[in-house]
């Protein structure tokens, strides 16, 4: 069920998938500002070719934005102004605990492979993007990346990233936003089962403006457990323990909860403005990226 | 269900230590399953979800906790049906304890009705079966089987499986139903009988010792009441086989005659009863030689009988069959035969120097069609042809008119004013004219023989041997007498016919002297009209006379199996297979000769046709009544068969929870 290490054979990004994310990139539902100048429309009006609003020129304005045609026909001076494009932030936050490393396959490697399928659209399209784990230090932040030709630093880093990290969401997230100040998307990508609630995780990310996307990665475990017999169930994070005897009211009563558990997070990132997404480690990240990623406008 | 519980019976095969060893396991497998509970881990990424469903389902925690243990109860409940498995439960027990017992099993015909399925004999068998299962080591049994007699299928064995295969061996007949003779034959060990009196003789002790018993009875108790018999030791219990709603129709009568007014017509008639509770209106057909010739339709009331009628015409020599139409219980007495034999013609020798009145008498219609009279003068007594047709039973009926034979032939006799050659028949002096004052008008051969004004000039009145028939009395003494002999009959009439040429009486002229004549040759020849609808009951012996010289004859029985009958002592054949009720056919040669004549076997009996069970329910046998044991659960049920099923089943069944193949 649990397996340690990645295998080095699956690659993270299939050449099928890269062909079909060459056409993607990201979208944000927010505009943000971004550092440096990119691909993306910002809010600042600056130099592209998209028209943006004239304006009354002012003493000092550059002479070259002046618009001459309707200097000629009313005589009086307007300034064109376009809009600046910029770079946009994209931010993965991966959750590397131990309790990620289930499932086949196991859904920390599916986490990798999902952001490493967004981080690419992001690099492709010069984006600034940041792939970073619950728990990873303050002080020690991820690779900044950008451009295409930090698509294999962006791999070589994922690969990096090991499961058993033993971070209580909130604090990962915390740290997160201590790391990060600036804005943009956020793609959040966890099981959220930690006994403290996902609830006040996610509030701090409210507090930050971010468009954030929670990713809910289950197993086929946990989503219909096979199991029979009487269990001594341990939690693989706190050695937790539940005894069990398995039942067919048990087992009902399991996906009541996990149904009210999976509904709450999602009436939760709704009703605070972020797309949430189930993802069972079964439908293929392509799957996943092309089809519903699309339907939530993460990606066009 | 419930009565069946309290009457439940224990029969443990274990001792108390043995008990309490099995006792021992309840507690051993609570605590070994206490023990023993050890939980598989199993790592998950998270008990998250699992709390929370163990928690809201600890509300209802109590069935909860059953159901977590549901593999110990089933455990528990498996043992404690082991443990009663062991314990050999049974219902309506063992009554059979350390005992003797003697199952008089009813094999008449009323036993093959089909009321009970597949029939009562079936039924009967089956109940005896499970009391033999309900024997003990040390038990003993006998098995009889009873109709109008009664056979000791199995003396008295502990052998349970010789029984079983004895038992199944008891086949049903078609004869009728008298327990006497099955109780004495039962009686025999249980009471045995003394040499004497006891007060007469102290030193009288019995023959052997009483063995106690226990009568089982299973009849439909279709029998007349037994009389003239005590139980003593024997203890018996009736249990009477059949339901009260058996219905059927039985033919208790069927013959055939010729028709009063038209002597060369027949008819013949029929007697059916209805021993169903409700009216029944049934159709009958009459088949002769298997070819059907008449139907009639009759209506019977629910325990009356109606006759019915067929006017034959003029038929030959066959067979008669009646079939009752509707389908009853009892099928045995929905057909009957009948037959029609040729007439048989006696051989009758007169030896007589003149007799011209007889003579005459002989000659006279319809004597000569019932005799074949030879008349030869008595010379012929020396001659050896004589002797050896009288000694080979060559004739019927010989008259030796005034003359004796030194050795009495093989034949039935007639004397006319002489005494047989043997000593046991006295005379007094020859009376002057006596005086006829009485005569035996019962009697065949001096039935409708008017003696009124008969005169005798001279007679000896006779001294006949002890056991003879007086026929013809005179104020001197009898002057007719009839005496058996070996298995024949001899008539001596004590006055001549004819002296020295003149008549010694006035007899000969008078008209009942031809009737008196042909009495002696129906009765003494054995001749017979034709008709002698010669029908018996199933198990009865027939006596076969027989015109033919063969030393055997061939019966063809109902089944149609051939039986080889040797000549008798007394010149007759003796057939005793006469079990299958139908048409038996006689033929004298081979397979392939004609048939020379038929006899019918029916069963007859209204007692038998009489299905429905005793009413009384109740049975007398001498001054003990027996009550009916109306509650009857087919023998000993075992009951831990099915405790171990059930016990295999829980087996199963926790195998098959403990795999989680299914969910509870």
């Amino acid at each position: 069920m649990s397996t340690n290490a990645l295998p080095a054979e699956v690659p993270l990004l299939s050449p099928d998938l890269l062909a079909q994310l060459e056409k993607l990139e990201l979208m944000s539902r927010k505009i943000f500002r971004g550092r440096m100048k990119g691909e993306r429309r910002s809010r600042r009006k600056g130099q592209s070719v998209e028209f943006a609003d004239f304006r009354n020129y002012v003493h000092g304005d550059d002479l070259r934005f002046i618009d001459w045609n309707t200097y000629a026909r009313l005589d009086r001076l307007f300034l064109k102004l376009y809009l600046e494009e910029e770079d946009l932030h994209f931010y993965a936050l991966i959750d590397a605990s131990a309790s990620m490393n289930f499932g086949e396959p196991t859904k920390l490697l599916y986490a990798k492979q999902l952001a490493a399928a967004l981080g690419f659209i992001g690099l492709k399209r010069a984006d600034r993007v940041r792939i970073e784990t619950l728990g990873q230090p303050v002080r020690k932040p991820g690779p900044v990346l950008r451009g295409r030709h930090s698509v294999w630093r962006m791999l070589e880093y994922l690969d990096g990233i090991q499961p058993g990290e033993n971070c209580s969401l909130v604090q990962g997230v915390k740290n997160f936003c201590l790391r990060n100040s600036g804005k943009g998307i956020l793609v959040i990508i966890s099981d959220l089962m930690d006994k403290q609630g996902y609830q006040e995780a996610l509030r701090y990310l409210v507090a930050r403006q971010m468009d954030t996307y929670v990713i809910h990665v289950l197993s086929q475990e946990e989503l219909e457990p096979d199991v029979k017999g009487d269990l001594r169930l341990v939690d693989c994070e706190d050695s937790d323990v539940a005894e069990i005897t398995v039942s067919a009211p048990l087992l009902k009563k399991y996906q009541q909860t996990l149904a009210a558990f999976v509904d709450g997070a999602r009436e939760f990132c709704l009703r605070r403005g972020m797309s949430y997404l189930l993802a069972k480690n079964q439908l293929p990240v392509d799957q996943l990226v092309t089809n519903y990623l699309r339907q939530r406008g993460l990606i066009r | 269900m419930w009565p069946y519980v309290l009457a439940m019976e224990w029969s443990s095969m274990l001792s108390w230590w043995q008990w309490g060893a099995l006792a021992s396991i309840v507690p051993l497998v609570i605590a070994l399953y206490f023990l023993k509970l050890k939980r598989l881990p199993l790592e998950v990424p998270s008990t998250y979800l699992w709390h929370k469903s163990i928690e809201d389902l600890h509300v209802n925690s109590l069935w909860q906790r059953l159901r977590q243990s549901i593999l110990l109860l089933l455990q528990l409940l498996l043992l404690v049906l082991l443990m009663l498995a062991l314990a050999r439960p049974s219902w309506q027990g063992s009554n059979l304890s350390g005992g003797r017992y003697i199952f008089l099993i009813d094999n008449s015909a009323s036993m093959s009705a089909t009321d009970i399925q597949p029939s009562r004999l079936q039924e009967a068998k089956h109940r005896v079966e499970g009391l033999i299962d309900e024997m003990k080591s040390g038990d003993e049994a006998m098995l009889i089987s009873f109709s109008d007699s009664a056979q000791v299928v199995q003396p008295y064995t502990d052998n349970r499986s010789e029984l079983r295969r004895k038992l199944a061996e008891i086949k049903p007949t078609q004869r009728t139903t008298a327990l006497n003779e099955a109780l004495r034959v039962a009686s025999g060990l249980a009471n045995p009988g003394q040499t004497g009196d006891r007060k007469a003789n102290p030193y009288d002790a019995p023959v052997a010792e009483a063995l106690p018993a226990k009568l089982y009875i299973f009849s439909d108790g279709r029998f007349p009441d037994v009389k003239d018999f005590s139980l003593g030791n024997l203890e018996a219990l009736y249990f009477p086989i059949g339901e009260d709603t058996a219905a059927n129709i039985g033919i208790v009568a069927f013959n055939v005659s010729r028709n009063e007014e038209q002597t060369d017509r027949w008819q013949a008639f029929a007697r059916l009863e209805n021993h169903g509770p409700e009216k029944v209106e049934t159709a009958v057909e009459l088949f002769f030689n298997g070819e059907s010739i008449d139907v009639d339709k009759v209506e019977i009331e629910p325990g009356e009988s109606s006759g019915v009628a067929f006017d034959l015409g003029e038929i030959a020599t066959g067979a008669l069959e009646l079939r009752v139409g509707k389908a009853d219980h009892l099928a045995v007495d929905d057909r009957a035969w009948t037959v029609i034999n040729p007439p048989r013609r006696a051989k009758v020798l007169l030896v007589t120097s003149g007799n011209e009145p007889l003579r005459f008498a002989l000659s006279t219609d319809p004597a000569p069609e019932l005799a074949e009279v030879v008349i030869d003068t008595p010379d012929v007594l020396k001659q050896a042809d004589y002797q050896k047709a009288a000694a080979g039973s060559a004739y019927d009926l010989i008259i030796y008119d005034r003359c004796r034979p030194d050795q009495m032939p093989q034949a039935n006799t007639l004397f006319i004013g002489q005494l047989p050659a043997s000593d046991v028949w006295k005379a007094a002096a020859k009376v002057n004219v006596p005086q006829i004052i009485d005569s035996d008008r019962t009697h065949p051969l001096t039935q409708l023989v008017d003696l009124g004004e008969v005169l005798v000039a001279e007679g000896t009145p006779l001294t006949p041997p002890p056991g003879s028939t007086l026929l013809i009395e005179s104020n001197k003494g009898p002057l007719f007498a009839l005496a058996p002999r070996e298995g024949y009959q001899d008539a001596v009439l004590g006055f001549e016919l004819v002296s020295d040429g003149a008549l010694g009486t006035n007899w000969p002229v008078k008209q009942s002297f031809p009737v008196f004549v042909l009495n002696v040759v129906k009765y003494l020849g054995g001749a017979s009209e034709g008709q002698a609808t010669m029908t018996v009951q199933p198990g009865r012996p027939v006596a076969w006379k027989s015109d033919t010289t063969a030393p055997q004859i061939k019966v063809t029985t109902p089944g149609r199996a051939t039986l080889e009958i040797p000549r008798g002592r007394l010149s007759t054949f003796h057939i005793n297979a006469t079990e299958e009720p139908g048409l038996y056919e006689i033929r004298d040669g081979g397979a392939n000769d004609p048939v020379s004549g038929r006899f019918a076997v029916n069963l007859f009996s209204g007692a038998e046709s009489n299905i429905p069970p005793r009413p009384e329910k109740e049975l007398t046998l001498g001054y003990t009544k027996v009550k009916a044991e109306s509650n009857w659960q087919a023998a000993r049920r075992d009951g831990w068969k099915y405790l171990l099923l059930a016990a295999l089943a829980i087996l199963l069944l926790e195998w098959y929870i403990y795999n989680r193949r299914v969910y509870l």
